[in-house]
């Protein structure tokens, strides 16, 4: 009968995870880096290929470098080391990979992806395998398993989710982390990580935005809220003595929605008098070295320092996006400090030492305007954001790297009336990925996103059906550029915003002129406007 | 595959024991066991100096609750330790109680019925599994220190709290052999886990259950004699090996599992007894930002200086009015 | 006949036999909609598409459950055929169960199939376009881009 042919043609079988075999279908990987930007970044093996390619182009020494490679990292991170050696396979962390949850392919289960890494290291650096190969769960290094390791270590976001809950900590991420970096080494690499990289190496931002591109962008943002508001506010770009500098990833200046939250983040620094400035130099903070190689993550991060000490401020301030947090908080003070020509930050408003930030010094935007909303600095009229109700994403990086959970909660339920928390365990240090992260979220693996995506769509959903969720918040430029795709697709009808957007929306400042509409341009609901 | 090869593998562990026993006498059980330690010993010891010896260039850990900001915000201690006591108390948590694993646990409400999910047995045949394994081990010292330690006999006591048969029955031995049963049949039954077992994984829980059936059966069936046991592994312990009277196969198959399981160790994922102390993920500090760790091997890069950005975009920095540091090139423009 | 509950869990257990092994158990376990989105989602559309089916056949409810079905399976490792494929099962299923009026069933359960690949090329049409969105979002005409 044809329907039971049907079944027999859709059996998958689970097969066994040793097999490397895969399939580069299109929508469910990314393209390879261009080779003028692993040329822009000095990097190895520049060249003409695709994933699809049946000849990737190694060079002919690939075996080697790898093995290199992997023994140098091996005594340089003990994480690496570690995390080879003591996974017991329990299986804790299957079900918590939202690649895993979204696709049902097994071999995107944190264990196994760490195991197609980890075979290898068996083979070829302990003894039992050495002797026993197979037996001893070893795998040969072959050209398959190159491939294989990039379509699955370029399908983690090291989102960080399967760490909670392993009993050693093992960190796919970090797995992760080397796998691309071994890749790397010989040349394969995607052009949505290296590009923005490249870019951001030459100009100071990952669309290669020029200075004089950067100030219009500013300019043009500062005209619009004089529309809006009725007030004109200053932009600082490169001015040296001034107290802050302020860092921002660079989406917030071009692409939507992100642009909001830098309008608010302009209404804010004008309306507490803030000494701050832009820096046309460290016009990026989001770092997509983290997606490539802790080398090329230090390179680029180097002028966050440089220019904090060349433009001789006090201390940094950062906006909102998730891996650049990740690089800031637990990186850049190892890899390009010590900050010792900056001073310990205090709030020039409030007088709060942020004690917490006293080495790196650098503070987080949200950290900040909790603060002052905590002292009674900012005027907040949450009625302005009534036409939203919101939710909060965390995000994986400032939630699973640095723990900043309350912090823009607080400033959300201070800047609107109706706030919905989503399932506890979709959120907070269980937040589930957009999907999108660590240089995945480019157009051509969509469908990869959308099955990653799948399980924080779904209780965004969730929200939605429940409380009539309309907005979601988040502070993350990844998030903000990838999950307004996901959910017009899983959960048409939410919207999503940052943190400070919302702010500004609530934000009375002095001297402004009757508000009719949000930073959006949406007209305020009419007794907000004649309260 | 797998777990046919281990069954294999404990099996011959198990005939040699007896073949050995029978050429070689209680002689050879000493020397097995001397192997077994020796190697444990060095092998244990050299895989943790391997892990030492690696440094930690960069500092993290995976944080599961509120860092350490503002005051006023009420911060998790041990979930997203900020403070050097928070850690010890988050890795205390972690090895004593398993807390990450206990986080996989959801016990819920489905329609109308209480579910304890799958995982949350996980969570308990791995705590029940470990600690009474640690109970066993430490009774066992009543067979190598004389006088017995007070602690020991009290623990003793303690297990054998329900004064069941003769000799009394211990609580930690029908835990061991409950959890031990039930984490062998998940590798088996759940899907999941039989798809990424692999022979290591069979084989640990298999010898350790060859472990526990010897050992049961030397107390409960087979009665083997303790005196003799006793005598044995004092001598065992001081280097000084007797000659006892016959122990019998049991015995013999117990003392070489234990012994090829402990050589084993160092070679195998068991090595997490140790490693579990070291993960950089769970042992150190959120905080970053306050305190500046330290890579030992920081390198100076490559990088693009703010003179040569300033270099390669000078006019339009100059048209845009933007502050310069020069107002000629400083190098050749690459612009 | 078989209640429509067990029908529902034979047309589930069936539509899962088409991922790897492992996953359709856990699909099919998981009871906790958030940890198992995909499992739960294919189950209780599934549940209320066969009430359909043997109801009233409301347009009204069909979309929505269907859209949840084929709206996860056109983005999964699937050719259209397997994706929508899974309407097709309830045939023998409800054959088996000797329904009263069978024939009107199996053109309802056609007619299902006729939906469900209508609704596959509008999830398809519209990950063309959401992709477009994006694009055109993540290049927001500001002008830094229009000088370069």
């Amino acid at each position: 009968m044809p329907q039971e042919l049907l079944r027999i043609e859709a059996k998958k079988p689970g097969g066994n995870w040793t097999d490397p075999a895969v399939q580069f279908r299109k929508g469910v990987f990314c393209y390879s880096a261009a080779a003028k930007n692993v040329r822009a970044l000095d990097l190895p093996n520049p060249r003409d290929w695709q994933p699809f390619d049946a000849d990737w182009k190694l060079p002919p020494d690939w075996k080697r470098i790898l093995l290199e490679g992997m023994k140098e990292r091996l005594e340089k991170y003990r994480s690496f080391r570690l995390f080879m050696d003591i996974c017991v396979r329990c299986g804790a962390c299957a079900d918590k990979c939202h690649f895993y949850v979204g696709s049902g392919d097994p071999k995107n289960m944190p264990v196994v992806r760490a195991e197609l890494m980890r075979s290898v290291y068996r083979r070829y650096f302990t003894l039992t395998g050495r002797i026993f190969g197979r037996l001893a769960g070893g795998r040969e290094l072959t050209e398959d398993i190159v491939k294989e390791w990039f379509y699955y270590f370029y399908q983690c976001t090291e989102c960080r989710r399967c760490s909670v809950f392993c009993p050693y900590g093992i960190d796919t991420a970090e797995i992760t982390m080397i796998g691309r970096e071994l890749l790397n080494l010989i040349g394969c690499n995607t052009n949505w990580v290296l590009e923005p990289a490249a870019n951001c190496f030459r100009t100071g931002n990952h669309l290669g935005i020029q200075p004089h591109g950067f100030k219009d962008s500013l300019e043009f943002a500062a005209d619009e809220l004089e529309e809006i508001t009725g007030i004109r506010v200053d932009v600082p770009i490169n001015r040296k003595g001034a107290e802050i500098l302020f860092v921002m990833p660079s989406a917030d200046y071009f692409a939507e929605p992100h642009y909001y939250t830098l309008l608010g983040y302009m209404m804010l620094f004008h309306e507490i008098g803030l000494d701050f400035t832009f820096s046309a130099f460290a016009s990026e903070g989001g770092n997509f070295g983290l997606f490539s190689s802790h080398e090329l993550m230090k390179r680029l991060n180097a002028k966050v320092y440089e220019e904090a000490k060349r433009l001789g401020v006090k201390w940094i301030l950062g906006g909102e996006c998730g891996h650049m947090w990740r690089v800031l908080h637990q990186y850049m003070d190892t890899m390009n400090g010590p900050a010792d020509f900056l001073e310990e930050p205090v709030s020039p408003i409030t007088g709060t030492k942020f004690e917490n930030a006293r080495s790196t010094r650098m503070v987080h935007i949200c950290e900040f305007t909790a603060d002052l909303i905590h002292s009674g600095k900012l005027r907040l009229d949450a009625s302005r954001n009534d036409r939203w109700r919101v939710t909060y994403h965390d995000s994986c990086n400032p939630a699973r790297s640095m723990g900043l959970l309350e912090e823009p909660r607080y400033i959300i339920r201070n800047a609107c009336h109706r706030f919905f928390e989503m399932p506890e365990n979709t959120i907070r240090e269980q937040t589930f990925c957009c999907g999108s992260g660590a240089g995945l979220g480019t157009d051509e693996n969509l469908e990869m996103r959308l099955r990653g995506g799948f399980p924080r769509a779904n209780a965004v959903k969730y929200v939605q059906e429940k409380h009539g969720v309309n907005l979601l918040a988040c502070i993350c430029a990844i998030d903000k550029a990838t999950l307004p795709t996901l959910l017009e697709y899983w959960a048409p009808g939410v919207e999503v915003g940052g943190v400070h957007e919302l702010l500004g929306n609530a934000l009375v400042m002095r001297g402004e002129k009757p508000r009719t509409t949000d930073l959006r341009g949406e007209p305020l609901s009419a007794e907000v406007t004649h309260a | 595959m797998q777990v046919v090869y281990s069954f294999g593998a404990v099996g011959a562990v198990m005939v040699a024991a007896a073949a050995g026993l029978v050429i070689g006498g209680s002689a050879w059980i000493a020397v097995v066991a001397y192997a077994g330690f020796a190697v444990f010993l060095a092998g244990f010891c050299y895989r943790v100096v391997q892990w030492a010896a690696a440094p930690v260039p960069f500092r993290v850990p995976t944080t599961c609750g509120q860092q350490t900001s503002l005051p006023w915000i009420k911060s998790a201690a041990l979930e997203n330790p900020s403070t050097t006591s928070g850690v010890l108390g988050r890795m205390g948590l972690e090895i004593l109680l398993f807390r990450s694993l206990f986080r996989n646990s959801q016990a819920g409400l489905h329609e109308k019925r209480l579910i304890l999910s799958e995982q949350k047995y996980l969570w308990l045949a791995a705590l029940a599994f470990h600690w009474s394994m640690l109970v066993i081990l430490v009774r066992h010292l009543r067979l190598f220190v004389e006088p017995v330690p007070a602690l020991v006999v009290a623990l003793a006591r303690i297990d054998g709290f329900f004064q069941l048969g003769a000799p009394d029955f211990y609580v930690s031995d029908m835990v061991l052999a409950c959890a031990l049963a039930y984490l062998l049949l998940r590798r088996f039954r759940d899907p999941v886990v039989r798809y990424i077992s692999q022979f290591s994984d069979y084989f640990a829980l298999l010898a350790l259950i060859g472990i526990a059936a010897s050992g049961l059966s030397m107390r409960y069936v087979t009665r083997v004699d303790v005196v003799a046991v006793k005598q044995f592994a004092l001598g065992l312990a001081a280097f000084h090996p007797v000659r006892p009277a016959a122990l019998g196969a049991m015995f013999a198959v117990h003392l070489t599992l234990i012994s090829v399981l402990a050589a084993y160790i160092p070679f195998s994922k068991l090595m997490h007894m140790g490693g579990v102390f070291l993960s950089p993920t769970r042992n150190l500090a959120n905080n970053n930002r306050a305190k500046r760790h330290v890579n030992p091997w920081n390198y100076p890069v490559k990088t693009h200086s703010y003179a040569e950005w300033e270099d390669d975009f000078r006019a339009k920095l100059k048209a845009a009015d933007i502050p310069l540091e020069a107002d000629h090139a400083t190098r050749a423009s690459a612009d | 006949m078989a209640s429509s509950n067990d029908l529902v869990e034979q047309w589930f257990a069936q539509t899962l036999e088409s991922f790897p092994d492992l996953s359709a158990r856990f699909l099919a376990e998981e009871k906790d909609r958030f940890r198992n989105p995909v499992g739960h989602a294919l189950h209780t559309s599934m549940a209320a598409l066969l009430q359909e089916v043997l109801g009233n056949m409301d347009a009204g409810k069909i979309a929505p459950a269907l859209d949840a079905i084929v709206r996860i399976r056109v983005v999964q490792d699937f050719t259209p055929g397997e994706a929508v494929g899974f309407v097709f099962l309830l045939r023998s299923i409800v054959r088996g169960s000797n329904p009263p009026r069978p024939a009107m069933i199996e053109a309802r359960i056609d007619q299902l199939a006729l939906m469900a690949f209508d609704q596959y090329m509008r999830c398809r049409e519209q990950i063309a376009e959401i992709r477009a969105n994006e694009i055109r979002r993540q290049t927001r005409a500001r002008p830094a881009l229009q000088r370069k």
